[in-house]
């Protein structure tokens, strides 16, 4: 599974690593880390990684598999 | 009609001031996200209310047709100034928080979470062995104030009362006299700025801000500048107080929840996302629209003011399952308590980092504790809503004179 941060929608909620920080992190504003990139997820942490997304208010994180 | 039984039809009457709508809050929230996606209001020029998660999403990041430059309230008092970067645009909007961003990013508040502990500790102190608190008063009005002050801009704690009641007045006082009540507040932000400004740099938040940012290459204003500490002081004294009174009447009301938190304090995190997604101290902000655009169904024309309904859109079913419960131990939740899109609430990492020292602290040394008898908890609302009473009593040594 690959996950894809949308640069122009992530506004540093922090949502998404807070509740999965196996998957996600933080810049130094509290953006997301990755944010613009497609990142592939470790094995295993397929659910951290929708969960995270789930709680995104701004649905800036997109999975794909 | 179904939405008439608050006196008034919700769908195309409503009024954000109403006593009807503090009175019966989530009630209306409800009836709104289910029945009415737009819900129109008659009063002033009248404006219109998105009420479903979605729909408020769109509008929020949509900032270039749904403007932030013309303020957040509905018929906005005249000569109210405009607080900036919250009522503002890109680009002069990017350049404020791009500056801004850095001194209330999750680390950066992390810094400050002793000197929170302590002046909770503090607070506590005053009435743990008097078995009583009246809970705003003597904590939660006080808290969220010494946190900003003390961390982040250095005002005097004593004049903290003054700024609160002029703000307090400012939101929700008679229409007619918010400007002057609010003015009261920005003139003494503006004193304390330029004194600021005039002494030897420190390094800090208020040095960035008496600093100002450019705007095309051109300084802005001192005006703006006074605008944007006041902006931040709204936003750090005037909201949190709230969630802190609905997290401590939650659990007052519920001895399983609070069993549960002062056994495992670990949960005190995900319990604060639940309590500021129940408990919203911003219930709406408002947008212009800038040109014709189709919304929920509705045809909005340029000119028209829009209020992203944040309070109902938390309560979405579309969005949340069983969102009219307050869970604590809820899996995936999902708000819009801190806004959506470029105006997301730039405090919300320090407001989350009170919420739970408080909790914890709170927790650790009362944790017992119950709604005195015979009162009830007293609330605020319009655009922003609070708690103004809060009457708590727990086992705490002696009660001098009893209250009753």
């Amino acid at each position: 599974m690959k996950y894809t941060v949308d640069g122009s929608l992530c506004t540093g909620h922090g949502r998404c690593y807070t509740v999965a920080p196996t998957v996600y992190a933080p810049d130094d504003e509290g953006y997301n880390l990755r944010r613009g990139d497609s990142v592939e997820v470790s094995p295993g942490q397929d659910g951290d990684a929708r969960r995270g997304a789930r709680v995104c208010p701004e649905r800036a994180i997109e999975l794909a598999e | 009609m179904e939405t008439d039984r608050f006196g008034r039809d919700i769908e195309t009457d409503f009024d954000i001031d109403d006593p009807a709508f503090n009175e019966h809050f989530y009630d209306v929230l409800d009836t709104m996200v289910a029945r009415c996606p737009v819900a129109h209001s008659k009063v002033g020029k009248g404006y219109s209310l998105l009420n479903r998660y979605e729909d408020v999403r769109r509008a929020g990041q949509d900032w270039r047709t749904f403007s932030s430059a013309k303020g957040f309230q509905p018929n906005r008092p005249e000569g109210m100034p405009y607080l900036y970067p919250e009522e503002s645009d890109p680009p002069r909007h990017t350049d404020w928080r791009r500056a801004l961003n850095p001194f209330f990013a999750p680390n950066a508040v992390k810094e400050f979470e002793g000197q929170i502990r302590a002046d909770a500790n503090d607070l506590i102190d005053a009435f743990a062995d008097r078995g009583t608190c009246e809970f705003i008063h003597d904590f939660a009005a006080q808290l969220p104030g010494r946190a900003f002050f003390k961390n982040l801009i250095g005002v005097p704690v004593d004049d903290l009362a003054m700024l609160v009641e002029a703000m307090d007045a400012g939101t929700y006082g008679p229409v007619e006299e918010r400007a002057a009540s609010f003015g009261r507040a920005i003139d003494y932000l503006g004193d304390f700025l330029a004194r600021r400004r005039d002494e030897p740099p420190r390094g800090d938040l208020v040095d960035l801000i008496a600093g100002g940012v450019e705007h095309d290459g051109e300084p802005c204003s001192w005006e703006e500048r006074v605008s944007v500490i006041t902006d931040l002081t709204f936003g750090g004294i005037a909201t949190t107080t709230f969630v802190m009174a609905g997290a401590l009447l939650h659990l007052a009301t519920h001895p399983k929840d609070r069993e549960t938190l002062v056994r495992e304090p670990s949960r005190i995190p995900n319990a604060v996302e639940e309590f500021v997604r129940y408990y919203p101290p911003v219930v709406a902000l408002g947008r212009t629209v800038t040109k014709d655009v189709e919304i929920a169904g509705h045809r909005f024309e340029e000119g028209d003011f829009v209020l992203l309904n944040y309070a109902a859109a938390s309560r979405d079913p579309d969005a949340l399952d069983r969102p009219a419960e307050l869970d604590i131990n809820r899996e995936s939740i999902l708000h819009t308590a801190f806004g959506v899109g470029p105006h997301r609430c730039i405090g919300s990492n320090l407001a989350r980092l009170e919420l739970r020292v408080v909790l914890e602290e709170f927790l650790r040394r009362i944790p017992d504790f119950a709604l005195k008898e015979d009162t009830t908890p007293e609330y605020e609302t319009g655009v922003l809503r609070t708690m103004t009473s809060l009457h708590l009593v727990f086992p705490g040594g002696r009660t001098e004179g009893d209250a009753r």
